[in-house]
């Protein structure tokens, strides 16, 4: 049964390419949008609060649900699945943003300040790279989990791993389920490395632990 | 220069953390604002680099009214040392201390070359330009904050308890620096701590604070001692303020008796002879002093025996005539068996010793002196006219 693999390889390599292209598409997209957002939240005090209750609530609506409520707009398309898992994991790395910018010792930043800095050259040369560290953290939740809720995409239409678990269940094969399940994680695993690597070269003062 | 006048500033809540300050802070002088916590010296302090904006009042620089200046392009040309560093932990040691230079538009290889130059300048060695900050002491991360600082030359230096955080044998070694840098460098500092013993030590003029921002007393550090303005100046200055002025008092011209020197090859006849309690027993060579031999001790030897041999009790400790004050001197007469104060040239001979008598009449006789420059530096201070 596990001639299966080789059998359908072009038709594994698409899917796990097309996941791929989901999940880490999805993750970029929240980080974008997470950074303008965490730097204002971390500016102005009553900005965050309203900002992070609507995340946390849109956090808790069901992927699903998310992706139905978003096809009369975008229709069954690579679109309606990025736009909600955008959303999703905009909800795991804009509190680190936050967190991250807020956990810049005020001690530097009023040293950067005394020393001439205006606030945007601070903000991108001093507070932003201190903050990496916690941001990464955020993003690397937000990519684990971006590919593996877009396998949930199939069920609308959109192509993914997901399609190995749909099809393996139809056909009572779970040679293509166990495939499935593999790749994801894997995927996932592979995706997580690469971000501790760009992490530790764009930290090289931290002590490596 | 930088000049307050009437500088006051009164927070949304009502409160007023300066009321009023007038203060001129001469160029290349250091001037410590002291005084307790809440008493507005670091806001006033951080009014300097705009990081506080004045409520009331204008502060000039120079001449210039600072709130002209464009606020980024003013910090630049001041130096700025915090208690905490406040250095980015992202950053080398070179890059670190490069940061103004590279804000005003140096190259990268230019403001490191700069950097490792100041590196050296603060006691620190070049290999530690690559190293990060978190790799450091507190001691030698605050020396690089003073490097920092002095990057770009800034004629005005702004130091806000820059050494309350490390331990007593650092902050000296630190403060110790900071006045030999002053004297190479001459810049205009302002520092502030709430330790009157620092204020004393760095500082050429001194501005003691009262609670909520007024001034108690702005004046040399020696007229500060001798002359408190009021109980709050003289209690804050503390009670042995009398002992700590006499270390601004030479011992140039200060008696000293030689009567109970003897080299160590002489005998214990010649030595009871001299009938002093005390001998000091000297290297026949070198002059340097051995120890004090009680005289009643020396009586029960045979008459013939060198004082080298006697047994002798250390003398703790000397002090060089001219270069030590006469707080080294006195502390030298009370540690010393013999209540006597030993005294030494700059290469350890000894010159001869000084009784408490001879002491106190130096002590007047400097007071005297004193008094008349002091009033005379405090009539200065007064007087100073207004741009």
């Amino acid at each position: 049964m596990w001639s299966w693999i080789p059998g359908n390889a072009s038709l594994i390599w698409h899917l796990t390419w097309e996941n791929l292209k989901l999940g880490v598409l999805s993750a970029l997209y929240g980080l974008v949008l997470s950074l303008p957002l965490g730097i204002i939240a971390a500016r102005l005090r009553w900005f965050y609060p309203p900002v992070l209750t609507v995340f946390t609530i849109l956090y808790a609506v069901p992927s699903l649900a998310l992706f139905i409520a978003l096809i009369p707009a975008f229709g069954l398309t690579d679109t309606t699945v990025i736009i909600a898992l955008t959303v999703f994991s905009l909800c795991v790395i804009l509190p680190n943003v936050v967190a991250g910018l807020r956990a810049v010792p005020a001690a530097v930043t009023q040293a950067a300040t005394a020393m001439g800095y205006g606030p945007l050259r601070r903000l991108v040369t001093v507070e932003l790279p201190l903050a990496v560290p916690v941001i990464m953290a955020g993003l690397r939740v937000g990519v684990v989990s971006s590919i593996s809720l877009a396998s949930v995409g199939q069920l609308i239409g959109v192509s993914s791993l997901g399609y190995l678990f749909i099809d393996g269940l139809q056909r009572s094969f779970p040679t293509e389920i166990y495939v499935g399940l593999v790749l994801v994680i894997v995927l996932a695993l592979v995706c997580d490395l690469i971000l501790v690597a760009v992490r530790r070269a764009l930290t090289p003062w931290l002590a490596r632990t | 220069m930088i000049t307050f006048e009437a500088v006051t500033k009164r927070y949304r809540d009502g409160t007023v953390a300066v009321d009023g300050l007038d203060l001129e802070v001469p160029a290349g002088q250091t001037m410590v604002l002291v005084g307790p916590s809440g008493c507005g010296k670091t806001t006033s302090l951080r009014m300097i680099n705009r990081l506080v904006e004045p409520t009331e009042g204008t502060i000039l620089l120079d001449g210039t009214d600072i709130r002209t200046r464009n606020p980024a392009q003013l910090r630049r040309g001041i130096g700025y040392v915090i208690q905490q560093t406040g250095l980015f932990p992202h950053r080398t040691i070179e890059d670190n201390i490069a940061t103004v230079p590279v804000l005003t538009g140096w190259t990268r290889k230019k403001a490191r070359d700069r950097a490792r130059e100041l590196l050296t300048l603060v006691g620190l060695d070049q290999g530690l330009a690559r190293r990060y900050p978190h790799q450091l002491s507190g001691g030698q991360q605050q020396r690089v904050g003073v490097a920092r600082a002095l990057a770009a030359d800034p004629p005005v230096l702004l130091m806000d308890e820059p050494f309350s955080a490390v331990d007593p044998i650092v902050r000296a070694a630190l403060q110790d620096q900071l006045i030999s840098l002053q004297a190479e460098l001459r810049k205009t500092i302002v520092l502030v701590t709430h330790d009157i013993e620092e204020a004393i030590k760095v500082g050429d003029l001194v501005a003691l604070f009262r609670p909520h921002g007024t001034l108690a007393q702005l004046a040399p550090t020696e007229t500060l001692l001798a002359e408190p303005a009021d109980d709050y100046v003289a209690g804050f200055v503390g009670f042995d303020r009398g002992i700590r002025r006499l270390s601004f008092v030479r011992t140039t011209g200060l008696n000293l008796g030689t009567g109970p020197v003897l080299p160590a090859d002489a005998t214990v006849t010649k030595a009871l002879a001299a009938g002093e309690p005390w001998i000091l027993v000297t290297d026949p060579q070198s002059g340097t002093p051995r120890g004090w031999a009680d005289a009643a001790k020396l009586a029960a030897l045979p008459g013939d025996t060198p004082l080298g041999q006697a047994a002798t009790e250390p003398l703790s400790h000397a002090f060089t005539v001219g270069t030590d004050s006469l707080r080294a001197a006195l502390d030298a007469a009370v540690l010393s068996p013999a209540g006597l104060a030993t005294g030494v040239d700059s290469d350890g001979r000894v010159l001869g010793v000084a009784t408490f008598d001879q002491l106190r009449a130096a002590i007047q006789a400097g007071e005297t002196a004193r008094g008349n420059a002091a009033r005379a530096d405090a009539a200065q201070v007064r007087e100073v006219p207004r741009p």
